[in-house]
């Protein structure tokens, strides 16, 4: 065997080595370019609503440099230039003139067709020999022939013939392709000569060297410090820490939305010139006498501010939220632009205030999410969130020196003629403009819980420390359909445990696969799960697409604390709306799942339900969560049908061994519940109605 | 023979390693010191602290003047020895208020720290003030045993007394700037009812027709001037109308309890 190692000189492997790596790394990523985005944003359907608000088309200019961002350029070009190198390389392997190792071949020596056996093969060396042996033939100088050739050709011949006739020579060739035995085997490389020549070894060392020494170095640190500028909120770790140290224990509106404004973002966007520009006429806008969305303390907290940026950043979002017109169009352009930067900073907002655990802060910043996408000043009036409303109009339906303001739904709950005589008229709304305004109100997700309890999947009562599950039922009643609302049905209102096999479900990883629902006359329905998202935020002067999110999180009414962090949905089991638009009211299950306490005994929470796009949304309810005690489960159990084999059943002899006595047939105790009367033997009763609610009841 | 040539080349590969490795160490930390002397400090100035101190080192220049004094006897300080304590009981409200806040902090800071909600940097700060924090506190102990020996151990003491009621004054006060716009805006909210009854008090009298009932009247609007509200009532009034004055007596009730509660608050 030979050490030599072939160098590519040719030129004729090396295309398709570079073909593969390139293909290797440009075809997944092509896959990633062109996979249709699955994020919430992309899929989820829209409020339907021709309301165009003022500067639409600036909040359309910052929505398209947003998707501009996100375009990913830098992946683009990598594509191209990989597609480039692949069509390169296949251009030179088409081109290239391929050597093809010759295949020793004995009947192709002797020229015999491959069907001759070994007679007519024997036969015709026999001739061949008398033509060719050395002996009988003369070398020929016209044919430029020695005798060394002839020599060679004969003794070819004759190795051919043994291959075909003789025992161990055949076997030579069958094994190793060649009656001599095995060949020398040579390696290639598929690198071109070049590249190892005697004189170019330097600059390939060098180049070596830059590639591992500088690039590599260069490549992974910028990668790593890249992700350290960021936190797990996407948010600049100097904009984190600001915010963090902004934190305070009462902190509520407008204090969050001061300590929005110290975000690193809004530095990087008032970089240069546009940190003072305009600063002088924008706060004049926002400080004038008459906004009376700001607070006179939001007042006092804009003029102390000595650093310019976040001075013009805080003005931005003043400026934004009471919808003030800056009659500048760069100025407006910014103020839309600060918005869903304030949006991002709001989550890193959110993460910290849930560390620290204080209800307060944790519902104020759920509320600012509300604020920054409606574009309403903390403390307006919710209605300000439909279109065309404006405080003038606010005013009118609310009184002239209400206290409270107006949700949606009681707005529309007003009966329709009174709300038209309210809002329509000189000085507020066209009937127009009434109408787009009521069809919106018609269509926001106004989420109502019709029930909520505590469960252990699969127990009758919750234990200390067991895995509970906070299972709540809520339906979408649109503000305005209130009167035309049908009764709950009574079943949709029971959990119902996945089957015992499905262990995804049970897991908590995904919903169950086909929930079997079993009726009262023991009829099974198979129901098929998906996720359905609620229609997009109604936010038209939000210059980014947002899909509601709901919250759901317990806190300690007593100590102000929170009691099990905030969980979130974005989807739901069953369709919101029918394909015509209209509600469908269908029950909807939303379920969290944590650590019941150690202790025994009966814990109140209350159980906060937060939409994080539209005001006035939220729901705030008390809740009891119920812990007996371990025994008193345990003597449940054992009282329970299931837990008692069938005579007949392999687990019933085994009773029957251990006890000493068959069990007895259970005749005695007729189930109350009719479910629970058919056949439940061994074998599970999955799917059955769960019978582990506790008495918690907080319907009220 | 020793060939020095070849036996040099590895002592001159170890020297560039170690020098190289040694080079790097050094520049490493030395950009570290410089990054964490550069960390912003975590609280803004302590001007409790610096007042104290000035007022500290008023002394001796002070001191000095007196000694040249013509009568020749040293004053004993320019500054009372009240002065300074109290000064230093407002600097250790001051600590008390950072040491709380640092010590709310502390534990949400390492949870987001874990979760890669915050820096690392941010930590360090963190930390530093917390270093802080014990020395300036140490040093408020020892000044205070200066002044009077044993008092370090209940200076803080006394200052969280102090610091609570400032809380609570504070909070009174917050409470109390709201009465003046509650007053405004029931009288608004009053007068819009008395207007509404008002008019169905008219349509009764319409009904009714009777002239006798003048006593009533006068009843009401003299405990609405009472309050000294101004508001012109209506000469005529039937007897469900004096169902409103009496919440608004009790709401002023209600004010005349928070300012006793003020009142007293400020004795202590």
């Amino acid at each position: 065997m030979s050490t030599d190692y072939n160098y590519d000189d040719k030129g004729q492997f090396f295309p398709f080595f570079v073909l593969t790596l390139t293909s290797l790394v440009t075809l997944p990523l092509t896959y990633n370019l062109l996979r249709p985005s699955k994020g919430l944003e992309n899929t989820a359907p829209r409020i339907k609503s021709e309301f165009k608000p003022e500067h639409a088309e600036l909040i359309e200019a910052q929505k398209r440099k947003r998707l501009r961002k996100e375009r990913r350029i830098k992946r683009i070009i990598t594509v191209v230039v990989g597609y480039a190198v692949m069509a390169w390389m296949a251009y030179l392997i088409v081109v290239t003139a391929r050597t093809v190792p010759k295949v020793w071949d004995p009947y192709d020596i002797l020229g015999v067709s491959r069907s001759a056996d070994e007679k007519a093969i024997s036969r015709h060396y026999k001739r061949l020999s008398l033509i060719y042996h050395p002996d009988k033939i003369r070398p020929d100088p016209a044919k430029n022939e020695t005798i060394e050739m002839l020599n060679e050709r004969f003794v070819e011949l004759t190795k051919a013939y043994k291959a075909l006739t003789d025992e161990e020579i055949r076997n030579n060739y069958i094994q190793y392709g060649h009656p001599d035995g095995k060949q020398s085997m040579s390696i290639g490389i598929a690198l071109p000569t070049f590249i190892v020549s005697e004189g170019n070894s330097k600059y390939t060392l060098l180049v070596y060297g830059a590639l591992l020494g500088v690039l590599l170095p260069y490549i992974v640190g910028k990668w790593w410090y890249g992700s350290q500028r960021y936190t797990k909120e996407r948010v600049l770790v100097a904009s984190a820490g600001n915010i963090f140290r902004e934190y305070k224990e009462d902190i509520t509106d407008g204090g969050i939305v001061n300590a929005l404004s110290s975000g690193a973002e809004f530095k990087e966007m008032l970089q240069g010139p546009k940190t003072d520009a305009g600063l002088a006429k924008l706060e004049k806008k926002v400080l004038a006498e008459d906004s009376t969305f700001l607070s006179p303390e939001d007042r006092e907290i804009i003029k102390g501010l000595d650093e310019s940026s976040r001075r013009k950043a805080l003005a931005l979002l003043w400026a934004y939220l009471g919808r003030v017109d800056l009659e500048d169009s760069t100025l407006n352009g910014e103020k839309y632009e600060a918005a869903p930067i304030a949006l991002s900073l709001n989550e890193a907002f959110t993460a910290i205030a849930l560390a620290f655990g204080n209800v307060r802060p944790i519902l104020g910043s759920f509320r600012t999410s509300q604020h920054l996408i409606q574009a309403v000043a903390p403390g307006s009036s919710p209605l300000l969130q439909l279109p065309h409303f404006t405080e003038e109009v606010v005013k009118s339906v609310e009184g002239a020196d209400a206290k409270e303001h107006f949700t949606v739904q009681k707005f529309m709950s007003i009966p329709e003629d009174k709300r038209r005589s309210l809002t329509v008229g000189a000085g507020l709304m066209s009937e127009k403009q009434y109408t787009s305004a009521v069809t919106v109100a018609k269509q926001l997700p106004v989420l109502e819980v019709s029930r909520a309890f505590f469960k252990v999947m699969g127990e009758k009562v919750i234990t200390p420390s067991s895995l509970v599950q906070l299972v709540v039922k809520a339906r979408f009643i649109p503000p305005g359909y209130s009167g035309d609302v049908p009764p709950v049905n009574p079943i949709d209102l029971e959990d119902i445990d996945p089957d015992e096999d499905d262990l995804d479900a049970i897991m908590g990883r995904k919903p169950a696969k086909n929930k079997t629902t079993k009726l009262v006359n023991g009829v099974k329905v198979e129901e098929k799960v998906e996720a359905i998202q609620p229609p997009l935020a109604h936010a038209p002067y939000l210059a980014r697409d947002h899909s509601p999110r709901w919250h759901i999180f317990l806190a300690d009414a007593k100590q102000g604390k929170m009691a099990v962090p905030p969980f979130t949905f974005t989807t739901f089991d069953k369709p919101l709306f029918d394909a015509d638009g209209k509600p469908t009211f269908n029950v909807q299950t939303l379920k969290m799942q944590f650590q019941a306490p150690p202790q025994v005994g009966d814990f109140t929470f209350v159980m906060n339900m937060l939409c994080d796009s539209h005001l006035g949304l939220d729901t705030k309810m008390e809740i009891t969560l119920h812990i007996d005690d371990p025994a008193k489960a345990a003597a449940l159990d054992e009282e329970d049908d299931i837990s008692e084999p069938d005579e007949d059943s392999i687990a019933g002899q085994m009773q029957a061994l251990k006890t000493g006595q068959p069990p007895k047939k259970k005749t005695k105790k007729p189930s109350d519940d009719s479910s629970d009367d058919d056949e439940s033997d061994t074998d599970g009763d999955a799917g059955d109605t769960s019978d582990t609610n506790t008495e918690t009841d907080v319907d009220d | 023979m020793v060939n020095w040539l070849t036996l040099a080349v590895p002592f001159a590969y170890l020297g560039v390693l170690l020098g190289s490795l040694a080079t790097f160490s050094s520049l490493y930390r030395k950009r570290k010191a410089r990054k964490s002397l550069s960390l912003e400090p975590w609280f803004p100035p302590h001007t409790q602290r610096d007042i104290y101190f000035s007022l500290l080192h008023l002394d001796p220049s002070a001191s000095n003047d007196a000694s040249k004094n013509p009568n020749g006897k040293k004053l004993p300080s320019s500054v009372p020895d009240s002065v300074l304590k109290s000064a230093l009981l407002r600097r250790a409200i001051e600590d008390i208020k950072r040491v709380m806040a640092l010590r709310t902090q502390k534990g949400a800071l390492a949870m987001l720290l874990q979760r890669g909600s915050v820096g690392d940097d941010l930590w360090q700060r963190f930390l530093r003030a917390e270093k802080e924090m014990e020395d300036e506190v140490r040093d408020v102990v020892a000044e205070a045993n200066a002044y009077v020996p044993g008092w370090g151990q209940t200076i803080f003491q006394s200052a969280n007394e102090m610091l609570n009621n400032a809380i609570f004054r504070e909070r009174m006060e917050k409470q109390q700037a709201k009465l003046e716009e509650e007053k405004q805006w029931w009288e608004k909210r009053k007068e819009g009812y008395m207007k509404e009854l008002d008019v169905e008090a008219e349509k009764k009298e319409e009904v009714v027709e009777e002239a006798g009932e003048k006593k009533p009247a006068t009843a009401a609007s003299t405990t609405t001037s009472e309050e000294g509200s101004g508001v012109p009532t209506p000469a005529t009034k039937t007897p469900e109308s004096s169902g409103a004055p009496p919440s608004v007596a009790g709401s002023d009730d209600d004010a005349v309890l928070v300012e006793a509660d003020e009142q007293n608050a400020g004795k202590k």
